[in-house]
């Protein structure tokens, strides 16, 4: 199961991190002011921005209300999973929020050194004749080569910031990028090579079947290229595929403490 | 595992290091930490599970439709055909199929074939129930601008578009009113055949209207082969009766690329329908038009003869209009006094009756059908002039005004007259009485208007008023189709089985040419009480599908 996630927290988040304000709020409902950059990213008006700023004018953002008791439905917007507007969102999240270069934040008096970290949080999509998704976020440290699993429940107990901190300083990466993400790639494709994969076994043998049908409702007729469409077809179909997709990621500059 | 294709992430390296070279396009821990959040609470990790269900509060799934949608994507593997009985939801199952598949991410791009008359409500459903967003076709677009369209399948075989449509590979197609796909040799059948598809949903009510062949066809498009090759098909079961399929080998393979939901199987059968036959007898003066109409066109084509009948029991308009455009020279020869003769008919006795029927209903919301347009056009002038206020409902109306109208009815009208065509694509659920001011020849597509009311989220008893003349045509319709072969009390598939083993492929052609061939009203009645006795016997023998 997904994690069950704070809907309204969520949205708190989401729109003080890029500077909106919350105006009102009280169980269940929350009203939202929208910067400019955030009306123009959720509010699908380009002709109202494009004459207001060809005017030489100020526009006006507008206010949404939200609201996550679906009693109240009618005072606003409700939002929810599977909610077009969250929807926006997340699309909006994956387009905006996919790369990070920070450094942990320390207060120290000594030097101190910072090590650089390849994050990846990983997407494993499963499919077959259905599918499936896992989310792995792996850590891997640029200087000795070291794996770190869980790697965002682990970042969620550091503060970290796009400036490195007061008397610390990085060390450059002994493992270049390219093959930190190779190994990273290589350590998904060895954990899903020791799975049991009875989904796959499953489509393959479906697969087959089906293809041998076609074979055989083909057999007396010239029609090769309609049956090559079908085949086609049905591989696309039940073809077992794993697909990495890299949801997010970036390169972190952390203490030594942090892996231990 | 060799035979699994694993493909890795061939984008990220790049635009990482990109971003960080640039110092452009890198976010926040905050954001960061929110986009990950949001994956992880939203991706799919079972194979079996149903998100659309959480993501669409707003919605109601009967357990059949929930059920069907499991079905079909856990083992039919996204390739079916739909076959519930009318008004079963049909539409909300293919609505929900395809929402899962969206979110899964293995439907981007789809095609849905309806009738032209549905595209509307089919665009507006998706969106109003399944958050999707989908677009019908118009002037200037190409068929890759949007990921999802609704179209007709005559739009969609016309050159242009044949082309471009062929040339893209669809993850879905959807073909609403999938038995008109029963023929192999149509043009319509081989351009569903040749689309590009991944998963490909077949929606009927009907799966077999006449023979076993039908059903081979369609199940081709799904799964070429699975029922063998043509010849093979044919030689084997050829010659089987569709109602012989039951307990056959074939319907075994049959349930596994089809689901056919019952009425009687499912909750709505708790919504009760009240059928009512409401008998009227012409006044003098009208039965002696309707006498002179049969005695004037006896020896002329029997069709015309049955048309003008027919219009007759319907209102003074319609015969009217229908004798004085008549191209035939014939007609044009007789019609003359007989036109006087139907000017001077006082109002209709079945326009008299609606109004006493309706002022009887308090206010109530009421759909009354009609075959005719002149007759739909008196009945709202006369229900104007007894201050009953009305909507007129009919096909062939643009998108919006459509929508208008039956948001003019919800909203502040008492009646909705429709003709036939406005008994398609349309739901109405919140309206209770129905009343056949004409009553059509064909019960499918009686069945069809009451399915309008009688559906998924009726939660009403629905009352069906069935209007008939006496010593007319009138009567042997009402008794032949809707009293002795009882059609509201069973379920309308058997009847559909019946009709097929007896090669009747449509009841109106076969009720006019009893009409046409018996030269008395006595040997009409005899032809008719033979066809009613064998549908008696044959539905005698499915006894154990009797219904209630």
């Amino acid at each position: 199961m997904g994690n069950p996630l704070n809907i309204e927290q969520f949205l708190i988040q989401f729109f003080t991190s890029h500077h909106c304000e919350i105006q009102k709020q009280e169980a269940g409902k929350m009203t939202v002011q929208l910067t400019i950059d955030m009306d123009k990213a959720l509010m699908n008006r380009p002709f109202y921005w494009q004459y207001v700023e060809s005017t030489g004018n100020i526009g006006k953002p507008k206010q949404l209300t939200f609201i996550t008791d679906p009693e109240k439905a009618d005072e606003g917007e409700w939002i929810h999973f599977g909610s077009p507007r969250l929807e926006q969102i997340y699309q909006y999240l994956s387009k905006t929020s996919k790369f990070i270069h920070l450094y942990e934040n320390v207060e120290v008096m000594n030097n101190t050194m910072l090590q650089p970290w390849l994050l990846t949080n990983i997407c494993i999509m499963y499919e077959g004749k259905q599918k499936k998704e896992e989310l792995l976020s792996i850590g891997l440290n640029l200087i000795n080569g070291t794996f770190l699993f869980d790697m965002m429940q682990r970042l969620e107990k550091i503060q970290l910031k796009p400036k490195i901190s007061n008397h610390c300083y990085t060390i450059s990466p002994l493992i270049k990028v390219k093959s930190g993400l190779l190994r990273i790639e290589s350590y998904v494709e060895s954990y899903v090579n020791n799975m049991e994969h009875q989904w796959a076994l499953e489509s393959i043998q479906l697969l087959k079947e089906e293809t041998m049908m076609i074979h055989h409702f083909y057999e007396d007729s010239e029609e090769e290229t309609d049956m090559n469409k079908e085949i086609e077809e049905v591989t696309a179909r039940l073809q077992p595929q794993i697909t990495f997709d890299i949801i997010n990621g970036g390169i972190l500059y952390l203490t030594e403490n942090f892996s231990t | 595992m060799s035979n699994i294709i694993i493909q890795k992430d061939q984008l990220f390296l790049e635009q990482l290091e990109e971003a960080i070279e640039s110092n452009q396009h890198l976010t926040n821990w905050e954001q960061f930490h929110l986009h990950y959040q949001m994956k992880k609470a939203t991706m799919v990790t079972e194979f079996n599970e149903l998100k659309g269900l959480s993501y669409l509060p707003h919605m109601t799934f009967l357990d059949h439709q929930i059920n069907t949608v499991k079905t079909v994507m856990e083992d039919m593997n996204g390739r079916a055909i739909l076959a519930d009985e009318v008004g079963l939801g049909k539409t909300i199952e293919a609505g929900l199929i395809l929402k899962e598949y969206m979110i899964r991410g293995l439907v981007k791009k789809a095609l849905l074939l309806v009738p032209a008359s549905l595209v509307n409500q089919w665009i507006q459903e998706l969106h109003e129930k399944f958050y999707i967003p989908a677009a019908s076709y118009r002037k200037n677009y190409r068929w890759n601008d949007y990921p999802i369209f609704v179209t007709s399948i005559d739009l969609a075989k016309r050159e242009p578009h044949r082309e471009a449509i062929l040339n893209i590979d669809y993850d879905l197609i959807i073909v609403d009113e999938a038995h008109k796909l029963k023929n192999h040799k149509t043009v319509n059948y081989s351009f569903v055949r040749a689309l590009k598809k991944k998963y490909c949903l077949l929606l009927t009510a009907t799966p077999i209207q006449n023979k076993l062949i039908e059903l081979f066809n369609l199940v081709t498009i799904l799964k070429p082969g699975y029922l063998g090759s043509y010849e093979t098909f044919t030689k084997k079961y050829g010659k089987i009766k569709a109602e012989k399929l039951q307990d056959t080998y074939l319907n075994k393979l049959i349930q596994k690329v089809m689901v056919r939901n019952r009425r009687k199987d499912t909750l709505l059968d708790e919504v009760k329908r009240n059928v009512h036959s409401v008998w009227l007898q012409f006044s003098v003066e009208e039965q002696k038009v309707y006498e002179k109409i049969n005695d004037f066109f006896h020896g002329f084509s029997s069709l015309s003869k049955i048309t003008f009948l027919k219009e007759l029991c319907s209102s003074r308009e319609a015969c009217y209009l229908s004798l004085q455009n008549s191209k035939n020279e014939q007609v044009k020869s007789v019609n003359e006094p007989l036109l006087n003769d139907i000017a001077a008919l006082p109002h209709h006795i079945k326009a008299q009756k609606l109004v006493e029927l309706i002022q009887s209903f308090k206010g109530e919301k009421v759909i009354v059908f009609t075959e005719y347009r002149a007759t739909q056009y008196y009945l709202q002038w006369y229900l104007d002039q007894h201050h009953i206020s009305s909507v007129a409902f009919r096909g062939g109306l643009k998108k919006g005004r459509k929508d208008w109208i039956k948001q003019l009815f919800k909203n502040d009208k008492q009646v909705m007259i429709a003709t036939e065509a406005g008994g398609e694509g349309i739901n109405l659920q919140f309206c209770h009485y129905i009343i056949n001011y004409d009553l059509p020849w064909n019960p499918m597509r009686l069945e069809q208007r009451i399915g309008r009311i009688h559906r998924f989220g009726q939660k009403n008893d629905v009352h069906i008023y069935n209007f008939a003349i006496e010593n007319t045509l009138e009567e042997h319709v009402m008794k032949l189709l809707y009293e002795k072969i009882d059609i509201f009390e069973r379920v309308i598939g058997k009847l559909d089985k019946i009709l097929a083993t007896l090669e009747i492929n449509n009841v109106e052609d076969e009720f006019m040419q009893m009409v046409e061939e018996s030269q008395t009203v006595g040997e009409m009645q005899i032809k008719m009480d033979n066809f009613i006795s064998i549908v008696h016997d044959m539905s005698d023998e499915y006894g154990e599908e009797k219904h209630g």
